[in-house]
């Protein structure tokens, strides 16, 4: 029979109308693999988190796909590296949501690259878990599919408040930051805060990270009494200043803050190590060692099996191979409980509760997206390192 | 407080004056005020922690090193940045082209060594106190720069054929001087003055990305305020920058210090706008 191009074409367009309506979907969706689109910076200024946090992802979906998958369907993670760039954050994740037509997105990893993708990502209606600390980043209202698996920023001030007004007793308190917008964003949000717990400020100040001389600032806190000292400030070179200022005066004041005061990069800025003395920065309980230098079970079960996979502890944070190791986990328990449209994906992470985490305890609901409990966000020890962990601060119990 | 401000105050200052002259040295030789000058003073801090921490040269090989790559890097911006735009001058285009390499020249920083402060060693057993020595060294560096200087142009042949293209390139060329010859050598000198800089400062500043700007505004500061070209200017200019931002910080602290600092800067400008040492323009009516 001769086939005229009129016949052909009308074929193909049949076939394409049938593909079109998803006549043969169902069979195609059982088998192909789930495509979770994922957006670490493992290169660039950001890297080292997101290098830590690509180890704990790796090992969840290793472990998934090694057991069978999701209801027999494979979990294919499409990686697009940021380079710490939120340009290449929002091209990274177009080309996942509209090429690759990813069912969910896990990531990206930091604020600065979420702020500028999550709007992108939330416009072409893909759900998406994110570890991202900026309070704004997560708003049921704008962006209904966008969940957060970490503590917000308020929760990370209110820890550390917590600590200095009702563990460590502290009424008088010096609260200092660089000029960045992180600092004096910080400064604003945390100095209400702990007035309402009912602590005095007795000297707050926004200072040039780059002053090499800190001095003026600690002498006009110790003339105010204070009591402890808050610096908001991720520049190590500033909090390193403070810490060496401090021990130089033999002013014994504790240092309470975010988590920089306890990395590697502070440290190395330190003139002598045992200046990292009373220093204490954020951390999360189930990634720190009680006083006896135990775990929580759960954790020391997980990095027992992190041991066994083999994979490097010593030049990273275990809470940032915890954290990578919840999202791809916390994905793959909504596919296999309701299914992979966005919807259902949504629909089962609006009514999570007590999701058991490595990293956090998550519980979602319809109208908060921000699962991390805030009592899970803890101060540990500077100077007390090891493998990846470190120890409460005094006063915790537990 | 006064051994503080003291302290900080002169050994910032030298720091500062330091820089102030590496954008006079340029400017006399071309015209041209470039923003390479502060760049040249972070990649002094910067080099010279990567070749002395981190690949372990003796402290002299590392400070040679330092010295030659700021050489390199002074006749590197000559050739791409003020060359192509000396013939507009007018124009002002090297404000584009250098800013831009400046730039070019921080971000490769921050991409090859760290968006991190990191520590710069220490180079002699002498210190903590007074006596340490990341207050005294910028401050015997910026002394021996100004007699070095002095020596150069006053006695030495070179130096005055220095003098003599700064003070009217077109002349010295019909003298037979090499013209673009003085000028390469100028910027090379000028990118050692800046890594010297950068490299006696970096214990007190870190070896950071991030001082590159801070050392082209603060160390722009003595210049206009010492005068267009004068180097004793740029000295006297830079050694009251720091006292002044160092007392400003213990008075008034936080951002108010720098603040105090715009503020006497622009009133100074207004007062005098060709500085402290520099003379009027003389204009042709």
């Amino acid at each position: 029979m001769k086939l005229s191009r009129r016949q052909a074409l009308k074929g193909t367009a049949a076939s394409a109308a049938t593909l079109a309506t998803g006549v043969f979907r169902p069979a195609i969706a059982q088998s192909e693999p789930i495509r979770i689109g994922y957006l670490p910076a493992l290169t660039g200024p950001s890297s080292s988190t997101g290098i830590g946090i690509n180890r704990g992802t790796e090992l969840a979906v290793k472990e998934i796909n090694a057991a069978g998958g999701i209801k027999g369907r494979q979990i294919e993670l499409i990686v697009r590296d940021t380079q710490s760039d939120p340009t290449k954050a929002v091209n990274g994740a177009t080309e996942l949501t509209r090429r690759h037509k990813v069912q969910v997105m896990w990531g990206p990893l930091n604020s600065g690259e979420a702020l500028a993708a999550t709007p992108l990502i939330a416009r072409d209606g893909v759900p998406q878990v994110h570890p991202c600390w900026v309070d704004a980043l997560t708003d049921p209202k704008k962006y209904p599919l966008a969940f957060r698996n970490a503590p917000t920023n308020q929760q990370i001030g209110g820890a550390a408040n917590h600590y200095v007004v009702h563990i460590l007793k502290a009424n008088k308190v010096a609260v200092v930051s660089d000029t960045t917008g992180y600092g004096t964003a910080s400064l604003d949000a945390y100095v209400p805060m702990l007035k309402s717990m009912g602590a005095t400020v007795v000297y707050q100040s926004s200072v040039e990270a780059n002053n090499p001389d800190v001095k003026p600032e600690l002498l006009r806190m110790q003339a105010a009494g204070a009591e402890a000292i808050m610096p908001w400030s991720v520049n190590a070179g500033f909090l390193s200043r403070l810490i060496n200022t401090r021990a130089e005066m033999e002013w014994d004041v504790p240092i309470v803050g975010q988590t920089t005061l306890g990395s590697g990069q502070t440290k190395a800025l330190l003139k002598k190590p045992e200046y990292w003395e009373k220093v204490y920065p954020n951390n999360f309980r189930n990634c720190s060692y009680d006083a006896s230098g135990q775990l929580p079970p759960r954790t020391a079960e997980f990095v027992e099996r992190i041991r066994k996979a083999g994979i490097e502890m010593s030049d990273t944070l275990l809470w940032w191979i915890a954290l990578g190791y919840d999202g791809p986990r916390l994905i793959a328990d909504a596919i296999r409980e309701a299914g992979s449209t966005p919807e259902e994906i949504a629909g089962y992470w609006n009514k999570v509760k007590g999701w058991p985490g490595v990293y956090g305890t998550i519980t979602w609901t319809p109208e908060l997206h921000d699962g991390f409990q805030g009592s899970e966000v803890v101060m540990v020890q500077a100077n007390s390192l090891k493998e990846g962990a470190f120890v409460l601060a005094p006063g915790y119990s537990g | 407080m006064l051994v503080s401000i003291v302290s900080y105050g002169l050994a910032l200052g030298a720091v500062y004056a330091l820089i102030g002259i590496t954008y006079n040295v340029m400017f006399a030789a071309s015209r041209v005020f470039s923003f390479t000058a502060g760049m040249t003073g972070m990649l002094g801090g910067v080099l010279g922690a990567l070749f002395i921490d981190r690949l372990g040269m003796p402290v002299i090989v590392g400070f040679v090193a330092t010295l030659a790559a700021g050489a390199v890097l002074g006749i590197i911006t000559e050739i791409l940045t003020v060359r192509p735009v000396l013939k507009s001058l007018d124009q002002h285009l090297y404000v584009l082209s250098t800013l831009a390499f400046a730039l070019m020249i921080q971000q490769l920083t921050a991409i090859e060594w760290s968006t991190e402060p990191q520590p710069f060693p220490r180079l002699l057993p002498i210190g903590p106190g007074l006596f340490d020595q990341q207050f005294w060294l910028p401050m015997v560096a910026c002394a021996a720069t100004i007699v070095g200087l002095e020596w150069l142009y006053r006695r030495t042949l070179i130096g005055r054929a220095f003098l003599a293209i700064a003070e009217d390139n077109y002349a010295a060329r019909a003298l037979g001087l090499p013209e673009q010859r003085l000028r390469i050598a100028s910027y090379a000198l000028a990118g050692v003055i800046g890594t010297l800089a950068g490299f006696t400062g970096a214990e007190m500043m870190l070896a950071y990305f991030g001082n590159g700007p801070l050392l082209n505004f603060y160390g722009f500061v003595p210049v206009a305020l010492g005068g267009m070209g004068s180097n004793r200017g740029a000295v006297v200019g830079g050694l009251a920058l720091g006292l002044f931002q160092q007392t400003a910080n213990f008075l008034v602290g936080g951002i108010f210090a720098s603040v105090a600092v715009f503020v006497v800067f622009i009133v100074v400008l207004l007062a005098r706008p060709e500085g402290f040492a520099g003379a009027a323009t003389a204009r042709r009516v």
